[in-house]
């Protein structure tokens, strides 16, 4: 080995330690930016933050006897917000759509009614509840099968879900609102929600994407 | 290819020596501002693009912190703090506040049309040859800056315009978490959470709200001023001139971008309503083209190719070995560039009239994108051809061609026959036949059920998923593995010829060294 390239290879090697103090430096940096990361490895892949839940009535199911009444509402969530603060109330607006009979269970009255945060799980729009068969094909790109029914349709990039289908879902089980058109890669985000006294009451929401 | 075995070992063991030394050799080489080519900047205003994209950069910087003073960033409040400054804030009949935003707005455009132009001029005039590729790579990240600080900018003014596209660009990530089981080391980087991770630290939570306008707020400032602290420390150890541009030149900069802030006021739209999405969602210009891109695409594959071009464009830039800087000598680098900008003009148009048909458009764009590269290929192939004194298969790459070829009809067929949507649609005209041959021989049959036999049925050409082999199912051809072992044989088979041919290479300029050495030995 020449004189000069064993220099330069002395330098390379100091330049280790070096090396190992940016990285040490980056991980207190993401733990500046991210303070709900855990220390060591650990914190490197801890799963990411999910807002809380909370109970809230969104509607009375007086408003939704005719197969195919829908009602937006808005949910708010408790958002987890990496200030002093540490938590926002984030506004969810969801869909809850009554389902014609032929598309239920008659035993489980909760089968009645499709309930969805209205974030298009491709990129986020907030989609539509979309009635007209014209305006799916005209303005959504997608031309239903006839006869038809009503669709939840995405205005960003045209993704149109059936609310009487459903897809699995990795670990979730089977959702609805199939995929029957455009980019999106699964049904929307849920929310669970209980009957009681008339009203439908939101207990949680699905975690993942951005509110 | 065993010949170069020993080359290679012994290459690795010196890797970090010539490594650190080509290193240093780029460093020393590199341009920020075009600060080398004065000269040429006199006769030629190709050459001044860097000074006035500096010049422009400095515009910005003070009319951004001239707007710092009076701007809140509050969610509840920025969109009125902006509606003051544009409205309030005059000096008798001066409307200061207006031209004051007139001018960091159109200012961050016209750096952000600079600095590609900028990087066009390198590109087409090959400059990132003889060791100045960091010049380019400095030259294509300060892109990528402009357009992060468009990006945190743009939703400093909390309109509905801004917000979409920021809950766009947060969502983005989160498909980093989504790679497909077979990949090696997917499963690995979900487990990871990467994705949602950058995610949180871009809104500062799980969602966007006040700590996202204090975060972007932070981005925005830091985004130049990182920057900047390191161009003039290095202006400041090499003592350069940092524009190349006259005092006229500037003058006439400002005055163009003056006379836009005033003809055509920075407009504002409407404020934030995150419960309405408007359509079209629109983002700044330069975006634009990109959004258009994410309609076609599965979203996985966009986000990652997303990511990935300008490392593309790196890598291509690593490839390109040859010493050839002239227009007609490395055409397909020149149809690479022409076509980005046709595809960024025409995808823009498209986004901003609505047009789009998912079904239909996909494979379209594939193919003409292919022959662009191909047709660049074949006018770099006769140039070889008249270059070298060689017949057409002597210079013949042929995997180059495969893998325009391979990819190209993977995408198209992908499209037309895998895309589980284009199936959805033609499984539900087929639908009443499948239920009244199911009706025959069960009279309890549903529409389910039929929906449900046509997915078992679905031919399996698909790149992400392939069902289980079923009872009854047509045999499929599984789109994806044959994409993978294709490119992996291409590109394997090319780097075993490539070896071989480098090792035979190797060896004889050691044999020429030691023919040249001998007299000399001899001599004395
Ligand atoms: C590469 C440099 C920069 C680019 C590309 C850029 C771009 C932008 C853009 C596109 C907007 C939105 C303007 C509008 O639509 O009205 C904006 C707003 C703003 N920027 Fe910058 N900016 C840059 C540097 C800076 C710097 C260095 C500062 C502060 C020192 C700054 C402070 C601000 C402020 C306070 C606003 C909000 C006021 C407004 O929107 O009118 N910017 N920037
Ligand atoms: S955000 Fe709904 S389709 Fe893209």
């Amino acid at each position: 080995m020449k004189e000069n390239q064993r220099r330069i290879f002395l330098k390379a090697i100091t330049s280790i330690p070096i090396l190992g103090g940016a990285v040490m430096a980056a991980s207190a940096l993401i733990r500046y930016f991210k303070p709900t990361t855990v220390g060591g490895v650990k914190g490197l892949v801890a799963p990411p933050d999910e807002a809380g839940s909370s109970v809230q009535i969104v509607a009375a199911l007086s408003e939704l006897t005719q197969p195919w009444d829908f009602k937006e509402f808005i949910y708010i969530r408790k958002s987890v917000e990496y200030s002093s603060r540490k938590i926002q109330g984030a506004k969810i607006p969801g869909f809850v759509v009554r389902l014609p009979d032929e598309f239920t269970d008659p035993k489980d009255p909760k089968s009645r009614f499709v309930v969805v945060q209205r974030i298009c799980p491709h990129l986020g729009c907030t989609f539509n509840f979309v009635k007209s068969p014209e305006e799916l094909s005209g303005g959504y790109n997608y031309k239903p099968p006839m006869p038809t029914h009503p669709y939840f349709a995405c205005p960003c990039h045209l993704s149109v879900y059936d609310p009487t289908r459903k897809t699995e879902v990795n670990l979730q089980g089977p959702l609805p609102g199939k995929v029957v058109s455009g980019p999106a890669p699964r049904p929307p985000r849920t929310m669970s929600f209980d009957i009681k006294d008339g009203q439908i009451l939101i207990t949680g929401t699905e975690g993942g994407g951005v509110g | 290819m065993v010949k170069a075995i020993p080359y290679l070992i012994r290459g690795l063991a010196g890797a970090p020596g010539t490594f650190l030394k080509w290193f240093q050799e780029r460093w020393t080489k590199m341009e920020l501002f075009d600060e080398g080519r004065t000269q040429q900047a006199r006769t030629n205003p190709w050459y001044t693009l860097g000074g006035m994209w500096y010049w422009v950069w400095m515009l910005v910087i003070l009319s951004g912190v001239v707007l710092m003073v009076y701007y809140v960033p509050v969610t509840d409040q920025a969109y009125h703090s902006i509606e003051r400054i544009q409205h309030n804030w005059r000096w008798g009949p001066l409307p200061i506040g207006s031209l004051v935003r007139g001018l960091h707005k159109y200012g961050a455009d016209a750096f952000i049309i600079l600095a590609t132009l900028r990087v066009y001029r390198m590109w087409f005039t090959g400059e990132y040859k003889q060791g100045n590729e960091f010049t380019f790579i400095i030259a294509l990240l300060l892109l990528i800056i402009g357009m992060y600080s468009g990006l945190t900018g743009y939703l400093l003014i909390w309109n509905q315009r801004a917000l979409w596209a920021t809950k766009v660009m947060a969502t983005f990530p989160t498909y980093l978490d989504q790679n497909p089981g077979w990949l090696p080391g997917g499963d690995f980087i979900n487990w990871t959470n990467q994705g949602k991770t950058t995610a949180q630290i871009l809104l500062g939570g799980t969602s966007i709200g006040p700590a996202t306008v204090t975060r972007f707020y932070a981005f925005h400032f830091m985004l130049s001023f990182i920057p900047m602290i390191f161009f003039e420390l290095r202006v400041y150890r090499r003592g350069f001139k940092r524009m190349n541009i006259s005092h006229w030149a500037k003058l006439a900069v400002f005055g163009v971008i003056l006379a836009i802030a005033i003809m055509i006021p920075a407009a504002q739209g409407s404020p934030a309503n995150p419960e309405v999405t408007p359509n079209p969602i629109l983002s700044d210009w330069y975006f634009l083209a990109m959004y258009h891109f994410l309609k076609l695409q599965d979203p996985y594959l966009a986000t990652v190719l997303t990511v990935a071009i300008p490392f593309l464009v790196l890598g291509s830039m690593f490839l390109d070995r040859r010493p050839e800087r002239e227009w007609g000598k490395r055409q397909i680098f020149n149809w690479i560039g022409i076509g980005g900008l046709i595809y960024f003009i025409v995808f823009s148009f498209l986004i901003l009239n609505g047009i789009a048909d998912l079904h239909r458009d996909a494979p379209l764009w594939y193919f003409s994108m292919g022959g662009f590269l191909l047709a660049g290929y074949l006018q770099d192939w006769a140039y070889v051809m008249r270059r070298d004194q060689k017949r057409w298969w002597e210079t013949f790459h042929i995997f180059f061609v495969a893998f325009i070829l391979v990819s190209m009809s993977a995408n198209t067929l992908y499209h037309y026959f895998g895309d589980i949507r284009e199936w959805n649609v033609l499984g539900q005209a087929e639908m009443p036949k499948v239920l009244a041959r199911l009706q025959q021989a069960n009279p309890l049959a549903t529409p389910d059920m039929a929906f449900e036999w046509l997915e078992k049925n679905r031919p399996a050409l698909n790149l992400w998923f392939t069902s289980k082999k079923g009872p009854g199912k047509p045999p499929g051809m599984e789109l994806w593995l044959v994409h993978v072992v294709a490119w992996l044989g291409i590109i394997a088979s090319g780097i075993v010829i490539g070896l071989g041919r480098w090792g035979r290479r190797k060896e004889a300029e050691e044999q020429a060294a030691l023919a040249k050495a001998k007299p000399r030995a001899a001599g004395a």
